[in-house]
């Protein structure tokens, strides 16, 4: 970097120079000294955009090209039909049913999964023995392949002859049609989901309750805050982008689950009666085995704008708790004298 | 240090560039050492694999990468998907009877076989196994490898607990022989369930594929294009039958597949046993098993018919089409065809290959002379012309609602037809 100082500045002894003559002069090394200051930040970061432009903008174009013709999937494609491939998967009953499947599934793992993270993320935050090994140890399910952890539950909760079904049978209760009923298909898949994601999410909450100064705590704790205080009162105000971030990261995850529920009855598209199909499994399903690739490209699409919308939510919301949540920081006025006094450290 | 970070990054940019690169170069036939690789797909239990070994040996510039695919279901998603990216087929992939049709829609994607000489062999083959094969432009694109005659597997055991008779030859009389019926064996049924209190079938899903195959036009007239569905009486009235046995009890309410803790739990007393069915049977036990208890007998409700079937295509983005279509050729050829069977159960559909099994016993299945057996289950037993939406109509239009007959949630025929008419409508009209 120090080089590059000597480019912009004209030199003291000839302040009659233009810069852009002064440049003329340079010599090789300076050009190419000055090229990389211009240029190397573009091509730092240049890999990633052509990537993205590669395997995500082009992707994205070309499904809006395929959703608007008659497109079969072998034949390849066929008319023009402008919309009618995204009306006709909005009137699809097939269609809401995997809409409500998704948005279901997705309660049944993000409502809970967040709640247990944000415990565990706490927990950890303690004065452990051996930190290093609990981190690790809750973030082992997510280094399971998600084919794998859909195989076991699969086992886990097979209506016949999983352990569930012997646990239920141990206490002399009725045996749940796991891959039957809808809302029992939706919470063995959720828990799938939860097993996996719960350690992840953690993780990222505890990385964000770490970077809360300690001597917030310590001045809340001397003003004789407990815990589960002190928990709710700083811990979670002061977590609430990461929070956001989480939240918004799950719901997009949520939103497009296909392995989980595929494996669960890897011969159905989702159950044999649509239970638990999915949006993407929907899709999935219009795309190989019924081969119409116009409205298997619409639907991905739909599910884009669906998926666009639920981040707008969610962004609002967390806009108007942000908004609502600036009162109660001012209001307790005992408070501010020791959070001053922390931010001023020892000077006081 | 600057100019450093300049070639630093531009070193960067390009290793980038590499492994976008080389992620996208197929990586097909390797050839170190002059080695040709076929890569073969198969699914289910077709046997193929008995000969890979014998082949290798004898071409030792061959080498042979197999995959087999769990169900017919994975395998044509697998191949759908791999025709539409116009890329990424297996040399030789295994294509079953129900989706043949569609393949046929775009038989482009597979070798013309006669260009590998096919017709000089084609009448090794069951006439109408070799015009399957074969699309609407006289292209031959599959080479036929196995039939689906179907034979009835019962468990011997349970039938003699149950006071029914228990050997083969008197169970298929029993049932009625030549002229069995499937009210009679309905009424078998509800005699087993009376006398066991157990369940006679574990899903009426396969006796209803049997039922479909059986009539002359199935789900699509013989032109292979017109739906048979709405309207179709008999259709319909086998759905009513359906429904009374299993409101009789005569279900286990099991999934159609992977029900083998219940098999060995005697949970059920029959399986409808087309030839590929017998290594899935087999399947659902240790490998060596002979004291199962399952037995099979020559009989089929309703008369004999062909149900499935399988045929080896080459595909057509192969990099070594004449080596491919060889090792094909030579894998439907009779005495593979009959190692296959030997080893899995899917019945030859070379005239050869059925003689050279002739004799053939099944351990597994008590000793029954298998051989014999699928040999008068095939006798003039022509495959019935599938429709594109085939296996999606049974799949997706009375699958489900055979899932809810088996949960007894619906007791009823008639509720039963117009919940499967309503898919219909939704799935392909």
């Amino acid at each position: 970097m120090s080089s590059t100082s000597t480019i912009t500045t004209p030199s003291p002894t000839s302040p009659s120079r233009k810069p852009t003559r002064a440049r003329s002069d340079l010599t090789f090394k300076q050009k190419l000294s000055h090229f990389d200051h211009k240029a190397s930040p573009f091509l730092y970061i240049a890999p990633f955009f052509i990537l993205f432009a590669l395997i995500g903008i082009f992707p994205i174009a070309y499904t809006l090209n395929v959703s608007l013709y008659d497109w079969h999937l072998l034949k390849g494609q066929g008319d023009w039909v402008g919309l009618a491939n995204y009306t006709s998967v909005l009137s699809d009953p097939f269609f809401w049913n995997a809409f409500g499947n998704t948005v279901s599934i997705f309660l049944l793992s993000a409502v809970p999964q967040l709640l247990f993270a944000t415990v565990i993320a706490a927990l950890l935050d303690q004065a452990l023995r051996a930190k290093t090994f609990w981190r690790m140890s809750i973030l082992l399910p997510y280094i399971v392949a998600p084919v794998a952890v859909a195989v076991i539950f699969a086992q886990v909760f097979n209506q016949y002859t999983g352990p569930v079904a012997g646990l239920l049978n141990l206490f002399g209760l009725e045996p749940i049609r796991w891959a039957f009923d809808v809302l029992p298909s939706h919470i063995a898949i959720a828990s799938m989901v939860n097993w996996r994601w719960t350690g992840y999410n953690a993780l990222i909450l505890l990385a964000a309750m770490q970077a809360i100064p300690r001597d917030v705590y310590e001045s809340a704790a001397l003003d004789g805050a407990n815990k589960v205080r002190r928990f709710w009162a700083i811990t979670v105000p002061m977590i609430r982008p990461t929070m956001i971030f989480v939240v918004i990261t799950s719901t997009i995850g949520g939103l497009q689950i296909f392995t989980e529920p595929k494996l669960f009855d890897g011969r159905t598209n989702g159950g044999g009666g649509r239970q638990f199909q999915t949006i993407v499994l929907y899709l999935y399903e219009l795309a190989f085995p019924r081969r119409d690739f116009g409205r298997a490209a619409a639907t991905a699409w739909i599910l884009f704008l669906i998926i666009i919308l639920a981040g707008l939510a969610n962004y609002a919301i967390a806009r108007a708790i942000r908004t609502n949540d600036i009162k109660p920081v001012k209001i307790p006025a005992a408070k501010r004298p020791y959070v001053t006094r922390s931010i001023n450290g020892g000077r006081k | 240090m600057s100019s450093r970070r300049a070639i630093t990054a531009s070193i960067a940019g390009a290793a980038v560039f590499a492994i976008v690169a080389t992620g996208c170069s197929a990586s097909a036939g390797g050839s170190d050492d002059g080695k040709i690789t076929l890569s073969v797909t198969t699914f289910g239990t077709m046997g193929v694999d008995a000969n890979y070994t014998k082949y290798m040996e004898e071409n030792p510039n061959i080498v042979i990468e197999a995959t087999n695919l769990e169900g017919g279901g994975a395998a044509r998603d697998d191949a759908y998907a791999k025709i539409a990216a116009g890329t990424g087929l297996s040399d030789v992939v295994a294509i079953e009877e129900g989706w043949l049709g569609t393949i046929q829609e775009v038989s482009g994607s597979f070798v013309d076989l006669r260009d590998y000489g096919i017709e000089d062999v084609a009448d090794e083959w069951l006439d109408w196994k070799y015009k399957q094969g074969t699309d609407a432009d006289g292209r031959v694109i599959g080479a036929g490898l196995d039939i689906g005659p179907q034979g009835l597997c019962y468990r011997g055991d349970l039938f003699e607990a149950a006071g029914l008779p228990s050997e083969r030859t008197e169970v298929a009389e029993y049932f009625g022989g030549d002229d069995a019926t499937w009210e009679r064996f309905y009424e078998v049924g509800a005699e087993y369930v009376a006398a066991s209190d157990k369940a006679f079938y574990h899903s009426p899903r396969f006796f209803w594929n049997s039922f479909v195959n059986q009539q002359e036009e199935g789900y699509y007239k013989s032109d292979g294009e017109t739906l048979n569905i709405e309207g179709n009486d008999v259709l319909k009235d086998q759905l009513a039958l359906v429904v009374e046995a299993e409101n009789a009890g005569l279900g286990a309410g099991l999934p159609g597949w992977d029900v083998g803790p219940q098999a060995k739990a005697g949970d059920y007393a029959t399986y409808m046993c087309p030839s590929w069915m017998l290594g899935i049977v087999q399947g659902y036990y240790d490998e060596g098993t002979t004291d199962s208890g399952w037995d099979f007998a020559d009989v089929l409700p309703g008369g004999a018919a062909n149900w499935g079937g399988a045929f080896l295509g080459v595909s057509e983005s192969s990099e070594h089409k004449e080596e491919a279509a060889a090792l094909a050729l030579w894998l439907a050829a009779p005495a593979q065809q009959a190692a296959s069977f030997e080893l899995a159960g899917p019945f030859p559909s070379t005239i050869e290959g059925q003689a050279l099994v002739a004799d053939s016993t099944n351990e597994f299945f008590n000793n029954a002379p298998v051989g014999e057996i699928f040999r008068a289950r095939s006798e003039g037993v022509i495959a019935q012309v599938k429709g594109p939406e085939d296996s999606n109509i049974q799949d997706n239009v009375f699958g489900p609602v055979f899932d809810r007959i088996g949960q007894g949630e619906i007791t009823d025929g008639d509720v039963a037809w117009d919940e499967a008419m309503v898919l219909l409508d939704q799935l392909v009209g």
